[in-house]
Parts: structure tokens; C-alpha cells; sequence
């Protein structure tokens, strides 16, 4: 298959490519390596320069010390969870739609629609938060993780639609046409033709509702107290006014990328498959 | 305009007021006094003062360096990534895998982390580079106003290209082989192709791209709060950590929301420039 | 008394005790029927929490809540994460809590707390030294108790200085100045410190005022303008510039006191200011190189003597609650020679009764306590305001600069205190 050996390349491209591959590798997992040994050193070896690797320095107290003490971050996990399992899942079933219409339907002024609705993003979280919460605690939500997770839809729901709709707008129009002739309405069409084909960006979009909920900090600062608290604010306690305790810092901020890390591994499979698909019908 | 509403109904009622609100609230002078808040409508008089704060200007000057090259850096790295990614050699999964996890670490705990390597005295980064010889001393890198300032853009674009990458990826994987092999048979090369192919196709998603990238480049805080709290001498202070400030730890609630306004503002304009300029028209006139 | 037993076992889970506070008073006999839930807003340890939020005298706390019926909920946030809670809710109006911990934060938010503190028993305020009101002290009224000596003295290398050729602490600012110098070197410096954060307590203008007050100077004159473009708060800053020589060059990009509290537990530099947690902290050895090198001083004299800060950590009682006694109960439980006596054995955090410092095992335990008790003999306001964080973040950006550099200390301090004074006129 020439055309295959085509998308190899020659053998300077494959250098290339394999020298750009070591250097995103480089790039991505340095820092990330250097967050798991400063999760399992003593606190002694990291401030020695260089810092002192030797074995006698590891340790796996800080995840034991983590684990056990911090019921916290059991439940910060839990509460992270729902919040982020909610507001993905509402902005995936609202913005779809959403973007479908916007991008193939006759709505009117869909340009400036789609605008409007991003620019909602765009007044900083900080203007809204002290306006935001004297709602919330007029409703006595605050504490509470499906407000939170009401607060991030609205964060996530924009960026959904804005991804979702410019990957609709790339479909050829003649699909639709060719469900028009077979008698399908715009919801048949849109369930059974377009949302399967738009596997890619719809993980895409999930992956970035999920993660951007998931590390959310400040609303989480403002609207929580105590019950509700996610993840990121159970991270931030390791970092007081004097001490910060970063080896534990650490360890919590490893356990708490696990649950995303697990989903990259399904999602990827999603997006892959979808690649597939795309494929056969290309 | 049924499939549209929901979504519409569900922003308005959770960001209309709070909105409008921060609007209204710039135009007054916000004092906390008598165990309550006070109000005072003083029309644009933040706004002039604003005008006259050099601070401010200090940190607009800062703002416009780091988001026009972060977008730039964010972009380009990114849609490198997304080809690398979308190469025979890159579809494994380890790499999609890795290519998030950046992303993936929870903003508090990654600024710290960066904090600790870019540590003038203990941190790893020295230590690397003094035993590769590439440094003879050990620098201060968030100690001089420039260096700072890039390090702060390197460790947002660290962490910023995971998912615009991703968004790339899953926009390449959209472009249709048929077009490749067409233009395969029309003799053109890999940089032809990728010219004429590639980057049309993908025209939307990088317009998407370079949207978002700008509102969320407008907006960097916690990387300034954790890493250099805007110092040294307001050098990191970017427009989001100075309306943080202003707002949060001086309770000057009118003043901060003034600034949160013209954030708004050249967030608003700057992104309607871009979709105007990068916005695929030709597709929307085959509709 | 069946009742307060099981209460107490409840209480004991710890977790539950959010819980209790939804709960009717049901399990309350006739005589307590006054059942109160206090809420109290607290940092986490290992910054200075209270009995209950961190691990001393949980029994006492225990039997406290049973013998004046009233449950306990904590709140506790990371000690950076307070200020922007509380701001929040006080400027929403809606603070729920009866006692909240605050840190040089009382004038800026009087108008939401009671002035409690000047109805605490005689006997306790007599063993409180009566300095630490100071920055709890609004228009004449007292709205908070200090509840740790937390004041600034000298940690150091002994082993460094001994090797610089000094026998012990330097006492004035020359020798300061020359002891630190003589550290300097084989990559070693002299002197570490935070200077990258300019704002607050323990920030860069704090430090400054730190060596405003040993020249002598002060920030504000008697009209509560500022007052400190003076040949002390000149003096002052050239001091902390003649410094950075033998300063680790790297302080002036760390944003916290942990950045360089690391420097000095690594053995690579000799001297900086901090809190009295430095004491533990230093001797523990998983986190530090220098256990048992290390000891602590009163800090040297300027011209007028030596002087420090105050860490303010204190317990304010918010205007909304409706337990008002229960809450003062509360607070002077936290300051009973007991607990305060647990709260420096096991968390080592000082007490702020003078009594329980001047116990032989209080000194034992914690021997930078004499240090402390010294160090308080001199000077150590904080010149907390209702503006205090945009007045350090004025000063503090322009001590930057000379630090830097890039202007000399008078043009600095010149700037700075036309700075202040705009910001006080602004506040009217």
C-alpha cells in the first residue's frame, strides 16, 4: 500500500516524528514524574540540592498518612464525582442539541446566538461569585453538591455547545439529505445519524466538561463549607499559612488524577472507535 | 429553536443575574461598614480611576503579553501534538493518555508543583540544569519581571495543551482519507497536502481553538496566586489576580468589578474579531 | 448522667458532630434544655487550630459540650483559603458562624463582630499580656482575644555561625550585618525570607515593619495618617538592601514563609525571621537537615532596640450569632491554662497565658518559649488597619523594588507613603 507508506512517510519524517514524540513525552511526563517522586520522598531529600534520591528516602507515608487521616478526600473524591458526573452529563444532553441546531437548523440569528452564549463565559468567575452566592445561600444552597454542580453546567454548557457546533458544521450537508429521503424526522435524524458519527468530539467535549468540573477551585471555595467539599479544596488544605505539607500535597493530588485518568482510558476507546467509523464512511 | 431553549432557559437563570449584577455593581462604591454593605452609585468612576492607576496599566501591559503568546504558543504546540498523535507511529494509547494528564492534575496541586521545581534554591529544575552543564549558578527564574512572567505562560501552556490538542486531535481524525488520497493522486507532497487538506478542514476547530484559548488566557489567577502572588513588584500581575485583589482581599467590590468589566471587554472584542476573521463562512453557505 | 455519656461518645466520632448540630435538643434533660450549636470557623493544622479541629484535649472539649450543653461544628478551611470566605460571606450577609479565628482582620470586619472581649473575666485578662489586644482593639473596644504568642524572633544555624566565627546571635544590626555576610558562601547564604508576597502578615511589608520598629520608627502618627517617610523608615529599609548580599537571592521570588523555611531546614542558609512553629519544624527529622543545629534569639536591635510583629491569631465572636454567651464560654474554655498548656505539649503552638509560658514544662518542651516571652518585652505592633492588606501590598510592592533595585530606599519609602496616604484618604 503505497498510499499507507504515504502517511508513514519517508525515513526523515519518521526521525521526525519519533524525535517529536520523545520530546512531547519529555514534556508531558517530566513534570508528572517529578509530582509522583516528590509523593513518595521525605520532605529532607527534596529540599537537599541535587535532590537526594537514595533509597533510604523513599517513603510511602505520605499516601498512608493521606488515606488514613484524610476522610476528607474519600469524601472529596465522592462529592467531585457526583459533580462532575452531573453537570457532564447535563451539559452533553442540553448542548448537543443545542449545537445541532445552531449549526445545521434554520434557527434565526444563530451566529449571534452562539455568541451571546459564549460570552457569558466571558466575565472572569471572580465578578460573579459574591453576586452568585448571595443567591445561592438566599435558596440555602450553599453546601450543597448539586448546586455546585448547577454552577459548573453553566461554565460547561457554553464551551460544549461552541465545540460541538463547529464539528457539526464540518458534517457534508448531504447526510441529512439522504435521511430526509428515507423519511426520517430532524430527531431521528439527529439521534440515529448525527450523535453516532460525532462520537469523537462529543468525548471530546465530555472529557473537558468532566475535567474542568473536577479541578474546579474557586466556586468550590465559595460555595462549600463543609459536606460538599471537592477534591481541589481537599488538595489546597495540605497548603496552610506556615507549613505546607507538600509530600502529602502530593500523594492526594496522584490519587485524585486516578478517577480522570481511568476515564481518558474509556474515552479513548470512544474516540478511537469513533475514528473507526469515521473511516468506513469516508 | 426547541432543541436551543433548554440550554438558553439553564444559562440565563443561573448566570443572568449574577451577571448583571457585577455590571451594576462596577458603576458603585461598595463599602462594608455597620455590619452591612453599603452602596454608593458613583456612574463611571471606577472606570476613571482605573484609567489613572498605573497598576492597572502595568497589568493590562502584562495581560496582552501573556495571553497574544499564549494563544500563539497554545496553538501551535498543540495542533504539532495533534499530528504527532494522529501519525501511525503516535496512536497508541499511552500517548492519549499522557497527553492529558497535565491537564488532568488539579490546578492548586500542579502550581505548587511548579513552584517547587522552579524553587531558585532547592528546586529540580536547577538541579537538572547544573548537572547537564547548561547552568553554571543556580537562577532565580521567578525572580527578574521577565523571566517570571514566562515561566508563568510556559507552566499555562503546559497545562493548556492537553485539551486543546485533544480538540485537534478528534478534528483531524474528522478529515476525510479520500481527500488525502486524492490529493495523493494529484501528486502532492506531505506539506501540500497538509496545506490544502489538513489546515482547511480543520479551519473551525482551530478557530474554536484560539476563541476559548483567548477567554481562558484573560483569565489566568490561580497559576499568579500560587507561584508569584504578582511579584515581583506587580511584574506577574495579570488583569484576573489584580481583580482577585482588588476584590477579595481590599473588599473594594465596585473597583474589582470595574476590572472584571473590562476584562469582559477585551475578552468580548477580541473573540468577535477572531470568529469574524477564522469562522469558516464557505461551509455555513453550503448549508 | 446517662445523657452526656452518650453524648460524649457521639462526639468522640468527631464527624458526627456536623451532624448534631441539625439534630432537635431532644436528648437534652430539663435542667440543660438550652441546648446551643456553635459554629466555629477554623484553620486546619498545622496552622493554630483549636481542641477538637486539631488533636489536644479532645476529652476536655468533650466534657465542655456536655457540661454547657452545646455541640461544636467545626468549618475549617486551609488558613490562605479564610480570608476569601469570610470576605464573601460578610459582604453576603450571610455568615453563619457564632466564632470565627481571625488574623489581623478585625478592624477590617468590626462591623460584623462584638466586642466581647472586654467582658472576659478579670483573671483572665490579667495573665494575658495586655499588648496583644492591640490588634484587636477597635475605637476603644475590644472585639477579639489572642489565643498563641505567635511573635517574629531569630532562628538560626548554630552550627553555620559558629563556622562564620560567632559564638552566639548577633545583637545589633552591624552585627547583623557582619554575621551574615561571614555565612555567605560555598553556596550558603546568610539570611533567608519571603519577600515575594507583599501583602499581609508575614508578607514583605511586615517584614520592613519589623525593622521600622527596632529604628524606632512608626507607620502611622497620631491622625492615624502615615508617618513613616522618616529617617527610621528609610533606615529601615536600607537595612533590609545592605542585606541582600548575604540574602538567599531567591527570597525575593518566594511567595510564602514555607519557601524559605525550607532553605534554612536544608542547612543552606543561616539566619531568617519566623514563627515559633519554626521549632518543631526544625526538629523534626523527616522534613529538616538541621535537627538540633538549630536555636532561637531575640531579634537584633536598630537604633531603638529590638522589635517584632504579631502573628495575631485571635477568636472573634460575629455579631450574627445568637449564642453570644455560649460563644464567649467557648473562647475562654480555648484559653484555660489546661488547654492552653496541651495546645503548646502537643501541637506547639504557644500559649498566650503567661502563666503557662512560665510553666518549667511548658519551657521544657518548648524551648523557644523564653525566646518568645523576651522577645514580647520589646515592640510588636502589626499597625493593623481596616485597609491593612492594600496598604501592605502599597508598601510592600515598593520595598520590592529597592530590593530589587530598581530604586533607592528613600525613593522608595517616599513612594510608598504617598501610596498609604491616597488609600487613607480614599477610605475617608
Amino acid at each position: 500500500m503505497t498510499f499507507a507508506r504515504l502517511q508513514q512517510g519517508g525515513p526523515l519524517r519518521q526521525v521526525m516524528v519519533i524525535a517529536g514524540l520523545i520530546l512531547f513525552t519529555c514534556w508531558s511526563a517530566g513534570p508528572v514524574l517529578w509530582l509522583i517522586l516528590s509523593s513518595v520522598l521525605e520532605q529532607k531529600a527534596l529540599i537537599a540540592q541535587p535532590p537526594d534520591l537514595s533509597p533510604r528516602n523513599f517513603t510511602l507515608e505520605n499516601f498512608s498518612t493521606v488515606i488514613g487521616a484524610a476522610a476528607s478526600l474519600g469524601r472529596g473524591i465522592v462529592n467531585s464525582l457526583i459533580v462532575a458526573v452531573f453537570s457532564t452529563a447535563l451539559a452533553l444532553a442540553l448542548g448537543a442539541p443545542a449545537a445541532y441546531a445552531l449549526a445545521r437548523l434554520p434557527v434565526p440569528r444563530a451566529n449571534n446566538i452562539s455568541f451571546l452564549i459564549l460570552a457569558t463565559q466571558m466575565l472572569p468567575g471572580i465578578a460573579i461569585a459574591i453576586p452568585l452566592f448571595i443567591v445561592i445561600s438566599r435558596l440555602g444552597l450553599i453546601d450543597n453538591v448539586l448546586s455546585l454542580g448547577v454552577v459548573y453546567l453553566s461554565f460547561n454548557l457554553p464551551i460544549v455547545i461552541w465545540i460541538l457546533r463547529g464539528f457539526f458544521l464540518g458534517i457534508p450537508a448531504g447526510i441529512e439529505k439522504a435521511a430526509a429521503i428515507d423519511g426520517a424526522g430532524i430527531f431521528a435524524t439527529f439521534w440515529h445519524i448525527i450523535l453516532p458519527i460525532s462520537l469523537p468530539p462529543l468525548s471530546a467535549a465530555a472529557v473537558f466538561a468532566f475535567v474542568e468540573a473536577w479541578n474546579e477551585f474557586f466556586f468550590a471555595l465559595i460555595l462549600t463549607r463543609q459536606q460538599a467539599q471537592t477534591t481541589p479544596l481537599v488538595i489546597a488544605n495540605f497548603a496552610g499559612q506556615y507549613q505546607t505539607v507538600f509530600g502529602q500535597m502530593m500523594a492526594a493530588a496522584v490519587i485524585s488524577v486516578a478517577p480522570v485518568i481511568l476515564l481518558a482510558i474509556l474515552f479513548r476507546n470512544q474516540i478511537i472507535r469513533g475514528f473507526a467509523d469515521g473511516m468506513m464512511k469516508g | 429553536m426547541f432543541f436551543v431553549a433548554p440550554a438558553l432557559i439553564v444559562l440565563a437563570a443561573i448566570l443572568f443575574y449574577p451577571i448583571v449584577d457585577s455590571v451594576l455593581l462596577a458603576l458603585q462604591r461598595v463599602q462594608l461598614a455597620g455590619g452591612a454593605v453599603t452602596q454608593e452609585w458613583i456612574g463611571l468612576g471606577n472606570f476613571t480611576r482605573l484609567f489613572s492607576d498605573p497598576v492597572f496599566w502595568r497589568a493590562a501591559l502584562n495581560t496582552a503579553y501573556f495571553s497574544v503568546m499564549e494563544v500563539i504558543l497554545v496553538t501551535l504546540i498543540s495542533l504539532g501534538v495533534a499530528l504527532l498523535l494522529n501519525h501511525p507511529f503516535g496512536r497508541s494509547g499511552f500517548f492519549r493518555i499522557l497527553l492529558i494528564i497535565p491537564w488532568a492534575i488539579a490546578p492548586v496541586a500542579n502550581a505548587v508543583l511548579w513552584k517547587w521545581i522552579l524553587n531558585a534554591n532547592y528546586g529540580v529544575l536547577n538541579a537538572l540544569l547544573k548537572s547537564l552543564g547548561v547552568i553554571d549558578y543556580n537562577q532565580v527564574w521567578l525572580g527578574t519581571p521577565f523571566s517570571a512572567l514566562n515561566f508563568l505562560l510556559i507552566v499555562d501552556v503546559w497545562k493548556s495543551v492537553p485539551f486543546v490538542a485533544l480538540l485537534m486531535l478528534a478534528g483531524l481524525q474528522r478529515v476525510p482519507q479520500s481527500l488525502y488520497r486524492a490529493a495523493y493522486m494529484d501528486g502532492a507532497g506531505p506539506w501540500q497536502s497538509f496545506l490544502n487538506v489538513t489546515l482547511p478542514t480543520m479551519r473551525g476547530v482551530i478557530a474554536i481553538a484560539i476563541v476559548l484559548q483567548t477567554i481562558w488566557s484573560l483569565r489566568v489567577f490561580d497559576l499568579v496566586f500560587v507561584l508569584t502572588r504578582g511579584g515581583p513588584a506587580d511584574a506577574t500581575a495579570l488583569l484576573n489576580f489584580l481583580a482577585y485583589r482588588v476584590t477579595f482581599n481590599f473588599l473594594d467590590l465596585g473597583y474589582g468589578s470595574a476590572i472584571a468589566n473590562v476584562i469582559f471587554a477585551l475578552t468580548f472584542v477580541l473573540a468577535a474579531l477572531y470568529v469574524w476573521l477564522l469562522w469558516p463562512r464557505e461551509i455555513k453557505g453550503a448549508r | 448522667m446517662v445523657h452526656n455519656f452518650n453524648r460524649r461518645q457521639f462526639l468522640g466520632t468527631g464527624a458526627l458532630a456536623g451532624a448534631m448540630t441539625t439534630m432537635p435538643g431532644w436528648f437534652e434533660g430539663g435542667a440543660k434544655a438550652q441546648s446551643a450549636a456553635l459554629n466555629v470557623f477554623s484553620p486546619l493544622p498545622p496552622d493554630p487550630a483549636p481542641p477538637g479541629a486539631a488533636k489536644f484535649s479532645e476529652e476536655a472539649f468533650a466534657k465542655w459540650q456536655a457540661d454547657n450543653g452545646a455541640t461544636v461544628a467545626y468549618e475549617t478551611l486551609a488558613w490562605p483559603q479564610l480570608h476569601d470566605r469570610m470576605a464573601t460571606a460578610f459582604a453576603s450577609g450571610a455568615a453563619p458562624w457564632d466564632i470565627t479565628y481571625n488574623c489581623g482582620w478585625v478592624p477590617e470586619f468590626e462591623s460584623f463582630l462584638t466586642p466581647y472581649a472586654d467582658n472576659l473575666p478579670k483573671a483572665l485578662v490579667d495573665d494575658l499580656p495586655a499588648t496583644s489586644f492591640a490588634t484587636t482593639t477597635v475605637g476603644g473596644k475590644r472585639y477579639g482575644a489572642v489565643f498563641t504568642l505567635s511573635l517574629l524572633t531569630l532562628f538560626y544555624n548554630k552550627e553555620l555561625m559558629e563556622q562564620a566565627g560567632f559564638k552566639e546571635a548577633p545583637k545589633t544590626w552591624d552585627e547583623f550585618k557582619a554575621c551574615a555576610k561571614e555565612m555567605t558562601r560555598d553556596g550558603r547564604f546568610g539570611f533567608v525570607l519571603n519577600y515575594g508576597d507583599p501583602a499581609g502578615i508575614g508578607g514583605t511589608a511586615s517584614y520592613w515593619m519589623v525593622f521600622l520598629q527596632q529604628a524606632g520608627g512608626k507607620v502611622y502618627g497620631e491622625d492615624g495618617m502615615p508617618a513613616f517617610k522618616s529617617d527610621e523608615g528609610v533606615a529601615a529599609l536600607q537595612m533590609m538592601v545592605d542585606l541582600m548580599p548575604s540574602t538567599d537571592p531567591g527570597s525575593i521570588s518566594y511567595a510564602g514563609i514555607n519557601d524559605a523555611t525550607n532553605v534554612l531546614l536544608a542547612g543552606r542558609a543561616g539566619m531568617m525571621m519566623n514563627w515559633p512553629f519554626m521549632w518543631n519544624a526544625g526538629n523534626d527529622p523527616k522534613q529538616s537537615q538541621i535537627v538540633g543545629k538549630m536555636t532561637s534569639a531575640v531579634l537584633p536591635a536598630g537604633l531603638k532596640g529590638s522589635a517584632s510583629i504579631d502573628g495575631t491569631d485571635a477568636w472573634t465572636i460575629t455579631k450574627a450569632s445568637k449564642n453570644q454567651d455560649k460563644a464567649q464560654k467557648l473562647i475562654e474554655f480555648y484559653l484555660d491554662a489546661e488547654v492552653q498548656k496541651r495546645q503548646v505539649l502537643d501541637t506547639g503552638w504557644l500559649p498566650i497565658r503567661l502563666s503557662v509560658l512560665a510553666d518549667p514544662e511548658v519551657q521544657a518542651k518548648a524551648p523557644n518559649a523564653a525566646v518568645v516571652l523576651e522577645q514580647a518585652k520589646h515592640p510588636y505592633d502589626s499597625f493593623v488597619t481596616a485597609d491593612y492588606n492594600q496598604v501592605t501590598v502599597a508598601i510592600g510592592t515598593e520595598v520590592q523594588k529597592a530590593l530589587q533595585g530598581s530604586k533607592t530606599a528613600a525613593q522608595a519609602i517616599a513612594d510608598a507613603q504617598d501610596a498609604v496616604t491616597a488609600i487613607v484618604k480614599r477610605r475617608g
